[in-house]
């Protein structure tokens, strides 16, 4: 009898221990633990884009945790809480809801006021379809490719919103990639900015934006949603989400639906959005040499899509008036890390000039890095499925 | 009045339905048929016959119970497909396969008619006399088990044969171009390996879209400027003072945010009566570190 009890429990406590994260953990696994610690370490000691970092990061450690296969816990398993989660992901209405929160905090008065600034959000978008052709020659199907570019945008919510129409089994490493590299634009950026522009360049003071009115700024999101959605309509879920938070926040009698978007709403889509896609980073699926691949795509998608704007600016500084020229340090924020890209641009130009704050004029680039990012990802999308 | 007026909107919401009704069964298309089986698909029953397979081209359900189907121009309502059958409503973008075996009593999509005999196939609204769709069947071009359909679903004349062929294999209840369609990322990398047709077409639709935005834009905003200048205008002449031209936002804010101090009560003096000093002081009162200001008064007895 005692022997029976002793067995039975023995058999019991073998059984815990197969479910224990111990008995099936592996190198992968604590290698990726320890990335997603850096993530918060770098989060938390660097301040480096905390919103998003401390989720991933978290996120990254929950779906590291070893686990026994088939007892419904693990991301990829059907039905369990974290795969309802990542649904969002998958299903792509996480970033629509995170643009509509984007488009009711986004003031595009510094766009409005000077619009042709809006055609270096354009040029920027080089860096998505640069990225697409080296990882086609890289050997990248196209979906694959185009997935992989949208990182050059450096939009978090459109890149896993494009990954996860083209590339599903690439959306972990994709939003990781860009949200790393989001993080890291204060160090990718300046050296670039530094190396494609002369020191009398980065003096040049740009006119003071005029005051824009309210009508203007009522006008803006219904005009360019029609416009931009007339012609890209893939873009819709993101371009008709981004222009809609907008027009909540620039009506002026919608303002609790404006703050609930860019306050509550967008926390909570945050929060998901990066828990579940630092979740998704398993180490089974994660560490592939497709990733490291598609960080190295990401980094050069960054250059890329810098090294563009700035030089779209320094050929549009030709046609442009003595007095109206644009200081060519506001190129590299064309991508729509907003608001990094442009405190980069005011930090570098206080470098050399302590007087000359480059901020608003670099909001206007930055935004319409956002919707030019979104109308790229409609472009793909349109092609590729 | 206002009951008639009632009676009229209430007619008008009775045709506006009837009228979307036979909108949604207008996007119904004959997709696809087979007019000899000896060698494919089967019924539920076991036998192989001909079949007609429809199509809903709409991006909406359709219910097409109560419409009709016919091999015979002279006679548009010789089967009536049964209302109340919840197999009808076909979902947006898919098929539905009707069995030309002339055993009716089967169910639903037996058809009263076979195709060996029939020249011609049309699928007829529920109105019972609007012709939706029409095909020739041509009997020299088709072999047995060969079926003849549109070459991309529900694409092509309405009321015609253009855009049909005779298919390599039949597909009942399926895409046409499904089977041998290749994705479109494998087309565009096989036609553009390099990426470049890709990054000068998209990124000319980036510029377009943006470029239209600048132009709507410059344009909005001159008419503004010049809206403001005539007002400004208008206003120095009644006023009598000079008007400023070209004021920039920068100067806005900053009278915005004088105004704004000067609003604020312990703000509205402009010379200010104290120094501000990183120096130590040495006055060590100060009404801000007064606990008479931090004690509770005693409550006075009466």
């Amino acid at each position: 009898m005692e022997k029976g009890i002793f067995s039975l429990l023995a058999g019991n406590l073998q059984q815990f221990i197969q479910y224990t994260g111990f008995a099936n953990a592996s190198w992968g696994h604590i290698l990726m633990i320890c990335i997603g610690l850096l993530f918060i370490y770098l989060a938390i000691k660097k301040d480096w884009e905390p919103m998003l970092l401390v989720p991933i990061g978290f996120g990254i450690i929950v779906g590291n945790i070893p686990f026994f296969p088939g007892l419904q816990i693990g991301v990829y398993e059907q039905g369990s809480v974290l795969n309802i989660l990542y649904g969002g992901v998958i299903q792509g209405w996480y970033p629509p809801l995170i643009f509509l929160g984007i488009g009711a905090m986004t003031d595009f008065s510094a766009l409005i006021s000077n619009p042709k600034l809006l055609l270096i959000g354009a040029a920027a978008q080089f860096g998505i379809f640069g990225a697409y052709a080296i990882a086609l020659l890289m050997g990248f199907s196209a979906s694959d490719a185009g997935a992989i570019g949208i990182i050059g945008g450096a939009d978090g919510p459109t890149a896993i919103f494009l990954s996860s129409r083209l590339a599903p089994n690439l959306v972990g490493a994709i939003a990781v990639s860009a949200y790393s590299y989001m993080a890291l634009v204060p160090v990718i950026q300046p050296p670039v900015m530094r190396l494609f522009t002369t020191h009398k360049e980065r003096l040049i003071r740009m006119k003071p934006p005029r005051a824009v009115s309210q009508l203007e700024k009522i006008l803006f999101p219904i005009i360019g949603f029609l416009l931009t959605g007339f012609i890209v309509p893939s873009g819709l879920p993101l371009l008709g989400m981004l222009f809609f938070g907008n027009l909540l926040k620039e009506s002026g009698v919608t303002r609790r639906l404006a703050e609930t978007a860019r306050g509550p709403l967008i926390d909570v889509i945050t929060i998901l959005i990066g828990l579940t896609v630092g979740a998704s980073t398993q180490a089974d699926k994660f560490l592939q040499l497709t990733s490291v691949y598609i960080f190295i795509l990401g980094a050069a998608s960054f250059v890329i899509a810098t090294t563009a704007g700035v030089l779209f600016v320094k050929l549009f500084n030709v046609f442009l008036k003595e007095g109206n020229k644009i200081n060519p340090l506001i190129g590299n924020a064309g991508v729509s890390a907003v608001p990094d890209s442009a405190r980069v641009s005011n930090n570098v130009g206080l470098e050399y000039d302590k007087t000359n704050y480059l901020l608003m004029h670099a909001m206007g680039p930055n935004v319409a890095g956002v919707i030019g990012s979104a109308v790229a990802a409609g472009i793909l999308l349109g092609f590729l499925t | 009045m206002k009951k008639t007026l009632k009676i009229f909107l209430l007619l008008g919401f009775l045709f506006a339905g009837l009228k979307l009704s036979a909108q949604s069964q207008e996007d119904m298309r004959l997709n696809e048929f087979l007019v000899l089986n000896t060698n494919d698909f089967e019924d539920d029953f076991g036998h192989k016959s001909g079949w007609i397979e429809l199509f809903n081209s709409s991006y909406g359900t359709v219910n097409i119970g109560g419409c009709y189907l016919t091999n015979d121009p002279n006679n548009l309502t010789k089967y009536v497909i049964p209302k109340g059958d919840v197999l009808t409503k076909i979902s947006p973008r898919q098929h539905i396969l009707f069995w030309a075996d002339n055993k009716p009593f089967r169910g639903t999509f037996h058809l009263n008619f076979e195709l060996m005999d029939s020249k011609e196939i049309l699928f007829i609204a529920s109105d019972g006399h609007t012709i939706i769709d029409r095909v020739n069947i041509s009997h020299d071009l088709l072999d047995s088990n060969v079926s003849y359909g549109r070459t991309f679903d529900g694409v092509g004349d309405k009321i015609g044969k253009e855009g049909w062929q005779v298919m390599e294999r039949t597909s009942p209840s399926t895409n046409n171009e499904g089977v041998d369609r290749i994705p479109p990322g494998v087309l565009i990398k096989k036609v553009d390996p390099y990426g470049v047709i890709m990054a000068f077409t998209a990124m000319s639709v980036v510029f377009l879209a943006l470029i239209l935005l600048y132009v709507v834009f410059k344009n909005i905003g001159k008419y503004n400027i010049r809206k403001n200048r005539q007002r400004s205008e208008v206003a120095a002449a009644a006023s009598g003072k000079p008007q400023v031209a070209n004021v920039s936002a920068e100067i806005y804010a900053a009278i915005a945010t004088a105004l704004h101090v000067y609003s604020q009560d312990n703000e509205s003096h402009d010379i200010e009566n104290t120094i501000l000093t990183i120096s130590k002081v040495t006055k060590n009162y100060s009404p801000w570190s007064s606990k008479i200001y931090t004690l509770r008064e005693t409550p006075h007895k009466k």
